[in-house]
């Protein structure tokens, strides 16, 4: 793929980035009936390396959740915490202080499929928006898995069609403190062309 | 498990990657195989063995430039067996084993995310063309898996994040 088309990409991508975690905020205020925050601070194209890396690493035990989307096009959304950050982003989300959720326990990962269902939503939702598409998000699949199991298979399916991954660094923010995952989404190629041809 | 753990030595095996060693101290791991499919070949009569880290089920006729010689199954297994015969390993006495194929992304999703279950069935596929036998297999499943060929006896182990080693 050429440079400029990959910038081209990584633009659009911010953008719907951006106003993917604005509506995501907003609706997970609206269930937490407090104010909580995403940020995307850094939106970039990787390999499945420096995907696990921003992670913890290839072996790093991680919590998250999968899901597609379907209609006019297909793709692959996948939220991922290291252990430690998930157990966190559970505190913030129950408006507890930050160290008191210790195991992955079932309220621990209910509560991050809840949220991996509410961010992976928004961006799947902003994402149709954007490229005036018709798109649904399928419910999320709970993950509890080494990190490079995980970013390999989704990476498999779209290097069987060829594509790249994006990796959107996403910050969740209430008055006490912050904690972070990784939003990833492997856009299938159409999509992609789909993309470009908006951004142009 | 030996006991030498300090005095070994590990060497990770990337995805579409191969490595061969008849260094006992060696242990030679592919990290947490998702839909991959890890393949290892031992030969007792020479205590030469390698494992290949397969990400894709078939080249359908690309040639390998190289930088990932085991990218798919039939490139993979073709590259382990030239690499072990090379070294004077005979086809009849490998003892072969098989992991991965998961589909870590959820049952519910098992029947998109095929490429697991197509890894497994054409490394299998691609073994018996070439006249050989599985040992042992751990595929499928939900679970991604880390496996080790550990040079020193030959041995083959399979771990999940939630699960301690247990030889395959």
């Amino acid at each position: 793929m050429l440079a400029p088309a990959q910038r081209q990409i990584t633009d659009a991508l911010s953008t719907v980035a951006r106003d993917g975690a604005v509506r995501a905020g907003r609706g997970l205020s609206g269930l937490m009936g407090q104010e909580i925050a995403i940020h995307v601070p850094n939106v970039r194209l990787g390999t499945k390396s420096d995907a696990c890396d921003a992670v913890g690493g290839e072996e790093q035990v991680v919590l998250g959740a999968y899901l597609s989307m379907t209609g006019d096009i297909s793709g692959h959304v996948m939220l991922l915490f290291p252990e430690k950050r998930a157990f966190e982003c559970v505190d913030l989300m129950c408006g507890q202080p930050i160290g008191t959720t210790v195991e992955s326990d079932e309220l621990a990962l209910s509560a991050i499929g809840e949220l991996a269902n509410i961010v992976g939503s928004a961006f799947v939702n902003a994402l149709g928006d954007y490229a005036h598409l018709v798109l649904h998000p399928t419910p999320p699949v709970l993950l509890n898995d080494m990190a490079i199991a995980l970013v390999q298979s989704v990476y498999a399916e779209v290097m069987a069609q060829s594509g790249d991954i994006l990796m959107i660094d996403t910050v969740f923010e209430d008055h006490s403190g912050e904690t972070a995952g990784l939003l990833i989404v492997a856009p299938d190629p159409e999509c992609i062309n789909l993309l470009v041809r908006e951004a142009a | 498990m030996s006991t030498l753990v300090s005095d070994q030595r590990r060497v990770s095996v990337g995805i579409g990657q191969i490595a061969v060693s008849n260094d006992p101290n060696e242990v030679l791991v592919a990290y947490g195989l998702g839909s991959c499919v890890g393949v290892s070949f031992y030969d007792p009569a020479t205590r030469s063995g390698g494992l290949v880290h397969v990400l894709l089920p078939d080249s359908e006729g690309r040639v390998s430039d190289g930088k990932e010689p085991a990218r798919y199954a039939d490139w993979g297994v073709a590259a382990l067996l030239g690499e072990l015969t090379r070294r004077g390993a005979s086809k009849a006495s490998l003892v072969i084993k098989v992991a991965g194929g998961a589909a870590v992304l959820g049952p519910a999703n098992a029947e998109k995310f095929k490429i697991g279950a197509r890894n497994a069935e054409a490394i299998k596929e691609q073994l018996k063309r070439l006249g050989l036998r599985v040992g042992a297999e751990d595929l499928g499943g939900t679970k991604g898996r880390t496996m080790e060929l550990h040079m020193a006896a030959g041995r083959t182990y399979v771990r999940t994040a939630a699960s301690s080693p247990t030889e395959l």
